[in-house]
């Protein structure tokens, strides 16, 4: 019937299968399907024995399919496909079949159930291993250069990370100058460095390094091409039209490291818009600006009160900030304490929701409360009331949950709204690399923990606060995450990308565009095959998510390990004893 | 309603015996306290933290029912020395208060 010889393996995964599916009937009623020529069950079959085991019968039956029926493709894929090509065989002729998550985990209430849907996708795995054909990884040759977007500190080390591992870099920023926000501040925690100190010897750095071109009132504004090999249009030059200058350029990876706004505060909220209350921004500014006492429009400034969560952790409004902004406890803190330094009779009151000073943060709170800095809690429901005295000074009300909820009344010369970070405007940029945005509108890396800096579009890194609230240290750090990511693709010269891609037939496809508008990644084009136009397929953009192939009205896209046929055939195999 | 008067908070706090900047708001010292002062030292030394003097003599009699016995003290997880502040705080009331 099939002079295919397949190898099929059905795991125990411990009890935590073989438990509520009966895997010896499940291995009896698909060893005689067509094709199969050994079939087995396994305690575990990801375990050194048994992949040794499957490695013998692949090479002794000279098996040319595999199919794995245990636990979900994420966790045993590559662990499997690793198992073929040590003992020869095409990764792609190996089926996984998932009768965990699938059956055991799902009818945990349903022995015979479970056991009769896992014999059913086995078959189905089977059906579609028979029609697989070996297929080779894609292979695209990199450019060893790197576009960086932004110049802020993220930008910056980034830069120069990438040019002492050997490659060039393009540096663009928005702004006439670099350095971004860090450039604006004064001394920052915990290394007690100064941040236009900081930025100079950054951009000092960037100046001795040959491979760095770095251009300011810079724009990205086209890219094309893909992972390895980008074709990226930079507009140079001022905004006004004049003196602009396009530059092309070819870049194997690019790094968005475009910062953050700062919270804009809405007239009225905590009193802003009063003279007086002032957002962290503006304090720092003023405290950045002087030397010994803190004075304001003339006037000795005694007393300060600290609004903290203004712009997190919002539960309502027009368009809440849910999250929170993790460096701006620490950021107030650490303004306070040089506050008080610089006037030791300074009266601080801070009024908090929940203090967020992690790490060695925590000394730096500790050292403010012994510095006289008082803290206040608030509810989030009843928030502090900011308003304008007859004498000119403020009046803070506030309830102190500390106190058992009592209602204090605090004057201040100056009310410092500790502003959380909101997403950049970033419209064009995210429109020319087509960037997925979170619910919060920063860019959204894949996964925050396990792929942290990597973003859906291949080759496209971000690193710094336009992923999320950062502070400089944490921004520098995945700025070098990012730096090794590039790296890591681009000094091995080339890329292996997933071969279970879409594929054009040029003899069927009659070109009406149908498959160009659904592919969310812009992977198909139109070219002239024969002197008209088809469709053709990127192969180093597209994902293999299969959105376009169901759409051809001619039939001419295939998904190469996902065929067409492939697919009935499982189907077939799945509804045997139905039909 | 109470307003807080940092000139009240800085007198106490110069004296130096006065530390209660550490506090937590835990409430270990009104678990183990076995007088059950209603007044618990939390309480009292947010009100002088904050500087709120008219709540702290209001509050006299308390003050002084306290037995200083430290056991409020030695549990206390962000080691505040509670006895020595409500020893200072007499002192205090002494000279305000009924000017001795």
């Amino acid at each position: 019937m099939s002079d295919r010889r397949i190898g099929v393996y059905i795991c125990h995964c411990g009890g935590n299968i073989s438990d509520y599916v009966d895997v010896e009937k499940v291995r009896r009623a698909v060893q005689d399907e067509p094709g199969v020529v050994v079939a087995k069950t396994a305690m575990f079959t990801c375990s050194d024995a048994t992949q040794q085991e499957m490695v013998q019968d692949i090479e002794e039956q000279q098996l040319d399919g595999l199919v794995v029926a245990s636990c979900s493709p994420k966790l045993h894929l590559f662990t499997f496909r690793e198992v073929a090509k040590r003992a020869g065989l095409n990764p792609y002729q190996y089926t996984q079949v998932n009768v965990r998550e699938q059956c055991s985990w799902t009818h945990t209430d349903d022995y015979a159930g479970a056991t009769a849907k896992a014999i059913r996708l086995v078959r189905g795995g089977i059906a579609r291993t028979r029609l697989t054909e070996p297929l080779q990884p894609i292979k695209i040759d990199t450019v060893p250069r790197v576009l960086v977007v932004g110049a802020g500190i993220a930008g910056m080390r980034a830069a120069v990370g990438l040019a002492d591992l050997g490659l060039a870099v393009l540096l663009i920023e928005r702004e006439p100058v670099v350095g971004g926000r860090v450039a604006a501040w004064g001394a920052m925690y915990p290394h007690g460095k100064n941040g236009r100190q900081l930025i100079a010897r950054l951009n000092e750095e960037i100046k001795q390094r040959e491979n760095i071109t770095l251009f300011t009132c810079a724009e990205l504004v086209e890219k094309s091409g893909s992972i390895g090999n980008f074709n990226i249009k930079i507009r140079v030059g001022g905004n006004s039209g004049q003196g602009q200058e396009i530059i092309t350029a070819r870049v194997g990876s690019i790094i968005v490291a475009t910062g953050f706004d700062n919270y804009q505060p809405v007239a009225g909220e905590y009193g802003y818009g009063i003279d007086g209350v002032l957002t962290l921004a503006e304090y720092k500014e003023l405290l950045d600006s002087t030397e010994g006492k803190l004075f304001r429009h003339g006037r000795e400034i005694k007393d300060v009160v600290y609004v903290y969560c203004v712009g997190s952790r919002q539960q309502s409004g027009e368009n809440p900030n849910r999250y929170c902004s993790r460096y701006c406890c620490n950021a107030a803190v650490h303004a306070s304490i040089e506050a008080v330094d610089k006037n030791p009779g300074l009266h601080q009151y801070h009024l908090f929701r929940d203090m967020r000073t992690y790490g060695k943060y925590e000394l730096l709170y500790n050292q403010a409360r012994e510095k006289g800095a008082v803290f206040l809690r608030f509810d989030h429901q009843e928030p502090p009331v900011v308003e304008k005295m007859a004498d000119g000074k403020l009046m803070v009300k506030v309830r102190d949950l500390l106190t058992y909820s009592e209602q204090i009344d605090i004057a201040a010369d100056v009310v410092v709204l500790v502003t959380g970070m909101v997403p950049r405007d970033n419209g064009s940029l995210v429109d020319v690399l087509k960037l997925p945005l979170g619910q919060d509108k920063f860019f959204n890396e894949i996964h925050p923990k396990l792929r942290p800096v990597e973003t859906v579009v291949d080759g496209v890194f971000i690193c710094g606060a336009c992923q999320g609230p950062k502070n400089s240290s944490e921004s520098v750090a995945s700025a070098l995450s990012a730096v090794t990511q590039s790296a890591s693709i681009l000094k091995k010269g080339f890329v292996e990308l997933e071969p279970l891609i879409a594929q054009v037939d040029p003899e069927v496809c009659r070109w009406c565009g149908e498959c160009t508008s659904a592919c969310p990644y812009g992977a198909i084009e139109q070219v002239q095959y024969q002197g008209r136009a088809v469709a053709r397929v990127n192969e180093a953009v597209c994902k293999g998510c299969g959105g376009c192939a169901p759409l051809c009205p001619a039939g001419a896209i295939d998904l190469k390990g996902y065929t067409d046929e492939q697919m009935k055939s499982m189907i077939d195999a799945f509804l045997k004893e139905i039909v | 309603m109470a307003r807080v008067n940092p000139e009240f908070a800085g007198a106490v706090k110069e004296s130096k015996a006065f530390n209660a900047s550490a506090c937590m708001n835990c409430g270990v010292c009104s678990a183990v306290c076995h007088m059950g002062i209603e007044l618990l030292p939390r309480k009292l030394f947010r009100y002088v933290l904050l500087g709120i003097e008219e709540k702290v003599l209001a509050n006299v009699e308390t003050i002084y029912s306290c037995l200083l016995c430290k056991m409020c003290e030695v549990n206390c997880p962000a080691s505040v020395h509670i006895a020595e502040n409500v020893r200072f705080l007499r002192h205090y009331i002494n000279k305000k208060v009924y000017q001795l």
